[in-house]
């Protein structure tokens, strides 16, 4: 597919794919086995440390066996679309997430790499322009509450906050979390339960009031006293208003 | 708003974990060598959060220049517009009038693709690249309605399809892209290593008005015919002296510390960036190299165009 290329570039894939599998592809004719050499591991180490620095649990539970054959998989057959450095965790992610691997992983793995991963991202991701226009002290009930930009809802089929090298879990176990950055750059991550993952879904999703949410709510719990369900989930909006989860209303 | 003749003296490449240390020391004489600071864009586009202020804080009080690692003007992939048009947004919203990229390659993708290996890999110096290259950094000062600059390269391979010389090649790009060259001085050291040339012959055949800024950095010898351009030790007498043989060549011209790795505190950092100053206080000859009007912003220059 490359005959019609340039002599230039056509060495150029010749290089490039020694350098992403340098362990199956030939060297280069000409060039230096030692001199070649410092390429292969300067491109390899170089993402080796952009990837483990994001999962360093992953990197554990893992060994660094495994850990070491994935990134070097990630390396030979992911074509990564960003030049921004910090998206390189990303780009892993949906390496992991559609890429079929060779040696066999924990089940758990994707969770617990996204997981990882969304930390960063709350720690990066630009304020919303826009919501400098929600009023901070506005009603949670009878308005829409606007959310910080960096608030992530999290539903993972694992409990891959409690996952550690001695800790391996060996089934499912639903689990809700929220993940955001504090008014003072700190990322936290709240354990949700399952009605108020579904309070912060709707309003996540639809241009509706607080009041209007937990109406819905209620409904669907079929609860006896609705009111009773508004009062105690205006009370965890206003929580999460507190810790600045939620940064008005509009 | 910085404007690109406040790009003078000595600056330094920007690491994250010499902000605080900056911030702690700001408007101390300690720090009075460091006239502007360095930053990649692949680094800073769209960051929110501490980053965002910790970049607010520095681009209020020093003018900044952008020095590019991932465009991949030497790649078979197409050039990447989109981010271009980001790194365009970016030296608008930061008011930085200067961008230089690396004549090397960062990408091997096909057929569409990008295929970002994140590094700077030898482009084969020949006719067809000079064309190929000149042509994409063209593209690029068309995008962003300003000239950019362009560095010379370390590298540890040298290709066998190449049918020129170094010099030569980017001699003959940067005349067909008409652009302006960021002087990497410990570049040409290592090069000189690893390939076997008299670094001051090779800065003796470099336009030296097309400098915008240049390099300076330590690197790692591997063996005694192979250094790697680590950014992570001091800077040796002979790179040095080669610097000082550049500005008796050329004149002073705007001089910039990178140091990536094994990074020492800022307070001993210092001790190389006043050196240049030095060097730039000695050297006696008025400047040849690129000089810009006063007063042109990046945003004026683009009618220059």
């Amino acid at each position: 597919m490359s005959a019609d290329l340039p002599s230039f570039q056509r060495y150029q894939l010749a290089f490039t794919a020694r350098l992403r599998d340098p362990h199956h592809q030939p060297p280069i004719a000409g060039v230096p086995r030692e001199r070649m050499a410092v390429y292969e591991e300067i491109v390899f180490n170089n993402l080796f440390e952009s990837v483990s620095a994001c999962f360093p649990v992953a990197q554990k539970v893992l060994g660094k066996r495994k850990w070491l054959k994935l990134t070097q998989a990630f390396l030979r057959e992911y074509s990564a679309s960003t030049p921004l450095f910090r998206k390189i965790p990303e780009q892993f992610l949906h390496y992991l997430e559609t890429n079929q691997q060779e040696q066999a992983l924990p089940p758990y793995l994707y969770s617990l790499c996204h997981y990882e991963w969304v930390e960063l991202f709350a720690a990066s991701v630009p304020e919303d322009i826009h919501h400098g226009n929600a009023d901070a002290s506005g009603d949670l009930a009878k308005q829409q509450p606007v959310f910080t930009a960096s608030m992530q809802l999290l539903d993972y089929e694992y409990p891959v906050h409690k996952i550690s090298q001695r800790h391996k879990p060996q089934q499912k176990e639903s689990t809700q979390l929220l993940v955001y950055r504090n008014a003072d750059d700190q990322v936290k991550f709240i354990e949700l339960n399952a009605v108020t993952h579904s309070l912060l879904t709707l309003l996540l999703e639809q241009a509706i009031t607080g009041e209007q949410a937990l109406t819905l709510i209620a409904k669907e719990l079929q609860h006896p006293q609705p009111e009773s369900i508004i009062q105690f989930g205006l009370g965890i909006l206003e929580d999460l208003r507190q810790q600045g989860v939620i940064i008005g209303t509009r | 708003m910085a404007v690109i003749s406040q790009i003078q003296g000595v600056g330094l490449g920007l690491k994250r974990e010499l902000i605080p240390q900056i911030q702690a020391s700001y408007g101390q004489k300690e720090l009075a060598n460091i006239n502007f600071l360095e930053i990649a864009p692949e680094n800073w586009i769209n960051v929110g959060g501490k980053s965002a202020r910790q970049l607010e804080w520095i681009a209020e009080r020093y003018p900044i220049v952008c020095h590019g690692l991932c465009l991949s003007l030497g790649g078979l992939s197409p050039l990447n517009v989109g981010f271009l048009q980001q790194v365009k947004t970016f030296l608008h919203q930061y008011q930085i009038p200067v961008y230089t990229e690396h004549l090397s390659y960062s990408t091997d993708g096909f057929k569409g693709e990008q295929g970002y290996l994140y590094d700077l890999l030898p482009i084969p110096f020949t006719e067809e690249a000079v064309h190929y290259v000149a042509k994409r950094i063209r593209q690029t000062q068309d995008i962003l309605g300003q000239r950019i600059g362009v560095e010379n390269a370390s590298s540890y391979v040298a290709s066998p399809v190449s049918d020129m010389k170094e010099l030569d090649f980017i001699n003959a790009v940067l005349e067909e892209a008409d652009c302006l060259l960021h002087l990497d001085i410990n570049n040409i050291y290592v090069n000189s290593v690893n390939f076997g040339f008299d670094p001051h012959a090779f800065l003796s055949g470099i336009p030296g008005e097309r400098i915008i800024y240049s390099h300076m950095a330590g690197h790692y010898q591997q063996a005694p015919d192979l250094l790697v351009d680590t950014h992570g030790e001091n800077v040796i007498d002979p790179v040095w002296a080669l610097l000082e043989d550049a500005y008796q060549r050329f004149g002073t011209f705007p001089t910039l510390l990178e140091r990536d790795n094994n990074i020492p505190p800022l307070n001993v950092l210092v001790h190389e960036l006043n050196k240049i100053a030095d060097y730039q206080h000695k050297a006696r000859h008025s400047s040849a190299a690129y000089q810009p009007t006063a007063h042109v912003t990046a945003a004026a220059m683009a009618t220059e165009l």
